[in-house]
């Protein structure tokens, strides 16, 4: 499966955010001369100073309304066309799958009361029934089909067409049964069942709205605690409370959610600041210390799935020498990087996956894996050592970078001090916002660079769904680096529906990857989450990107 | 065939001309956009499928459906058709049609351009006379001072500045949005206006002091003091309106170009305008959305220009009698 979007990640965010930076750049000048809200080294110095919280204070009551920021506007909020932070984080709320993704990061029913895996290419959901679209229909199985073999069909150009690459059918096989026929045994299938691939739509409102779906006018009908209202393009886009939502567990506590953008990074922190705005995920990490101390409201951080990763794009040069790619790896001062791109709030990362993406296998064995793994703890000394045995001194690696928010910055500076301990020569190739995100689809783009970084997260519990991109010829894997033994593990897993069999496949998978370092794991960082102080009762984790989070915010006491 | 008569046939050939020339320019400058996007690297497609594993057959369906497919003339010849219909296509990026995604957006630029003009002509041009009038003195030098230093901020430090202090510590202003009906618009549209303005202001002031300060050496001015003409009407009638030549049309190339240089400030303020939508367009290659903003700043200048040279003769009489005399 080709996640590459992931990768290429937070794209709009990545467009959008050259003015931004420029912004936020003369804002920290501004803030420290001026304003004094700069907060100063102290926090910094704290590493790895931070808590997750699982769920905020329960609400006490029902609120009106609240306004919520986000980086950037969606282009759209049509659930083939979204697979970026802006639209998943809006639509989690208005949509559903047929299954669901739990905060913390388990699965349960939604839409399917049940499913089946009768053979192993068979999957059969139960549809549940007394459903209600928001225009008050009722939810069948033929919208299932629909919905479903959306992302199939070319015209459409589904986001979501790889979750959907082993698929053989789509069929109604009941009354409210739906079965999903494979081509070959795919263990993720189901698992993005809960995730925006497995979202129901009405039928025939995808019928009626054509290529209009989901654009500002049209918006979307479906199923989820908050109905679509309004969206002012540029400005807002407004959801109320659907009254007869089917779930009471979830039934919204806000009439009205207000969504606005805010592509500024210290706009969005100053609208915290004076209450504009009553919260907002993705906070900037240069204001974690003064929104810690701010009375304004609360920081609270939850469980993620991203890592930060170095792609090494090159494996013809210097870089192709998996020895080198491990001394590169070892002279990277990644402790640091945390401390000044993320203020101390991360954690190095041991694999290219985040610990908590491993399910089924209990937590002794994820260790083990873990602990099997080769370490490249900070040791640039032995790390030159290597690179002068592998003879690549006074070679050139090339660095891509673009000025896109502190935390690239301060990567792409680490590893070019890095690459320059190791007697390699860095260059760094500061390219556009638009260019940088071309290096994630364009493989002209990527031409001549060696090296480039990414914020790469799973959009299931899977490390399937992370691992699969390197597979050879796979779309994401940027360097075009093969390895036999890695493929055949790797099928092993997808094949393997067992829990036990599936992670020790996946684990020898990332045994082989760890050694050969086809990218460089740098760190992992939780997911932020700001609630001013009127608002309270959502839980912080990376699920709010597929699970109905606004519905449990209301009145703070 | 009186003054009068002979004026206003002159106005009228001048505009017609310029009516002719903004037709030519806009065309070939439509047609430069539209070439350079074209020859812009990066495939808009990419940005369709964004990072996505393109089955062949899925990219052959997109090309088509937004004609990337065809030659670079066809797909020219195709937009300039539709637009000569008043059909200026779809924004592949927003799912709508370019005059509705444009249409949402312009009002709220259309506004903070206007207060930033008021504030123009009025703070710009009052400074300038006050500075030109009290030469010298302490007023003239706080003038200065103020221009030397307005000059040189550039808008997004004035836009932070004013949202952390007037904002975020004071509370005044409200730091971000467009707001709802127009006392809570004009409300939100202040920090914003200031902030595109400051530039602008010391630039006019400046043009404004330096000429009245010619216009008051003139001999017909030192005359007519003089003879004892009132000092207020001499300079009403003698200085002010004639210095006003330069600043018209400092003013008319600002207030042209303040329409895209709202993208800063917008990106500041949260507000949704034409500045940013530019911006966002053409990184994400929107062809369709980029070629009808341009053509909508070409026409603001070609516009606003003109309406400067049309003024021209009404504030100096000398224009319109040097027009037809050629």
């Amino acid at each position: 499966m080709t996640a590459p979007r992931p990768g290429a990640p937070r794209p709009t965010r990545r467009s959008r955010r050259t003015l931004a930076t420029a912004l936020a750049a003369a804002g920290v000048l501004a803030a420290s001369g001026c304003s004094g809200v700069a907060h100063g080294s102290a926090s910094s110095s704290q590493a790895a100073a931070y808590r997750l919280t699982a769920r905020t204070p329960a609400p006490v009551g029902d609120i009106d309304s609240f306004t919520w920021s986000i980086y950037a506007e969606p282009t759209s909020i049509d659930y083939a066309q979204s697979y970026d932070y802006p639209p998943n984080q809006i639509l989690a709320n208005v949509c559903e799958s047929l299954l669901r993704w739990n905060p913390n990061l388990t699965t349960s029913p939604s839409l399917a009361t049940s499913y089946a895996n009768p053979t192993p290419l068979t999957w059969v959901y139960q549809i549940r029934p007394g459903v209600h679209f928001h225009d008050g229909t009722l939810l069948t199985a033929h919208d299932v089909v629909v919905s479903l073999s959306r992302n199939m069909d070319p015209a459409v150009g589904s986001d979501w067409s790889y979750a959907y690459r082993n698929v053989a059918s789509i069929k109604q096989t009941g009354p409210m049964q739906v079965t999903v026929t494979l081509r070959t045994p795919d263990s993720t299938f189901n698992e993005y069942m809960a995730t925006a691939p497995g979202t129901i739509e009405s039928a025939a409102t995808l019928a009626k709205d054509g290529t209009n779906y989901g654009n500002p006018t049209d918006g979307v009908n479906c199923t989820g605690p908050f109905e679509f209202s309004s969206w002012t393009p540029g400005q807002s886009l407004v959801l109320k409370r659907f009254d007869d939502y089917w779930d009471p567990q979830l039934r919204a506590k806000s009439a009205q959610v207000k969504f606005v953008f805010l592509s500024d990074p210290t706009a969005r922190v100053n609208a915290f600041q004076t209450g504009e705005v009553d919260g907002g995920w993705m906070v900037p990490p240069d204001a974690y210390g003064q929104l810690e101390s701010s009375s304004a409201g609360s920081l609270y951080f939850g469980q993620n799935t991203t890592v930060a990763e170095e792609v090494v794009n090159n494996l013809k040069g210097p870089l192709g020498n998996p020895t080198v790619r491990q001394a590169l790896l070892m002279a990277i001062d990644r402790k640091g990087i945390i401390t000044a791109g993320v203020d101390g709030v991360g954690d190095v990362a041991d694999s290219m996956v985040t610990p908590n993406t491993w399910t089924g296998v209990p937590s002794s064995v994820v260790q083990g894996y873990l602990k099997d793994l080769p370490g490249y703890p900070y040791d640039p000394a032995r790390a030159k050592a290597m690179a002068a045995k592998a003879g690549v001194h006074g070679q050139t690696v090339v660095i891509a970078t673009s000025p896109l928010d502190s935390e690239t910055t301060i990567v792409t500076q680490a590893v070019a001090q890095a690459a320059s301990a190791i007697g390699l020569k860095p260059q760094i190739d500061t390219v556009s916002a638009d260019k940088y995100t071309a290096l994630f689809t364009d493989p002209a783009a990527r031409k001549g660079i060696d090296l480039f970084v990414t914020f790469w997260y799973t959009n299931i519990t899977d490390p399937l769904d992370m691992y699969v991109s390197l597979e050879t010829g796979q779309f994401a894997n940027y360097g075009n680096w093969s390895d036999p033994a890695f493929d055949t593990a790797l099928n092993k897993a997808v094949a393997a529906y067992d829990p036990a069999q599936h992670a020790a496949d996946t684990a020898a998978a990332q045994q082989i990857a760890m050694q050969q370092l086809p990218w460089l794991p740098l760190y992992s960082d939780p997911v932020s989450v700001f609630l001013g102080k009127r608002i309270t009762g959502v839980q912080p984790s990376i699920a709010y990107l597929y699970y109905p989070w606004a519905a449990q915010i209301g009145a703070k006491g | 065939m009186s003054a009068r008569l002979e004026t206003a046939r002159a106005v009228a050939v001048a505009a017609l001309r310029r009516l002719a020339g903004m037709a030519a320019t806009l065309l070939v400058t439509s047609f430069l956009v539209f070439s350079s996007l074209y020859l812009a690297p990066g495939d808009p497609v990419s940005f369709l499928i964004r990072g996505r594993s393109p089955d062949p057959q899925e990219l052959v369906a997109l090309r088509h459906r937004y004609g990337f497919d065809k030659p670079f003339p066809v797909r020219y010849w195709n937009w300039l058709d539709g637009v000569l219909h008043g059909d200026f296509g779809q924004s592949y990026l927003f799912h709508q049609s370019v005059a509705a995604v444009i249409w949402s957006r312009l009002p709220s630029t259309l506004l903070l351009v206007a207060v930033s003009t008021l504030m123009i002509a009025v703070v710009g041009v009052g400074a300038g006379v006050v500075g030109a009038l009290r030469r010298g003195t302490r007023t003239d030098s706080a003038v200065l001072l103020m221009v030397t230093f307005g000059a040189a901020v550039p808008s997004f430090v004035a836009a932070i500045v004013l949202r952390s202090v007037l904002g975020v510590r004071l509370g005044w202003f409200p730091t971000i949005g467009n707001g709802t009906g127009t006392l809570d618009r004009l409300h939100h549209i202040v920090l914003p206006a200031i902030a595109l303005s400051v530039t602008f202001m010391a630039l006019v002031t400046r043009v404004t002091r330096s000429a009245m300060l010619d216009e008051l050496r003139r001999e017909h001015v030192e005359v007519a003091l003089s003879r004892g003409l009132p000092r207020r009407t001499v300079v009403r009638r003698h200085v002010f309106r004639n210095a006003l030549g330069p600043v018209v049309t400092v003013s008319g190339l600002l207030v042209s170009g303040m329409l895209v240089s709202t993208a800063i400030v917008e990106t500041a303020f949260g507000m949704s305008g034409i500045g940013s939508l530019l911006v966002q367009s053409v990184d994400e290659l929107d062809f369709q959305v980029v070629q009808a903003i341009v053509l909508l700043v070409v026409a603001a200048f070609v516009v606003v220009n003109t309406l400067v040279d049309l003024l021209y003769p009404l504030i100096d009489p000398r224009v319109a009698a040097a027009g037809s005399a050629r």
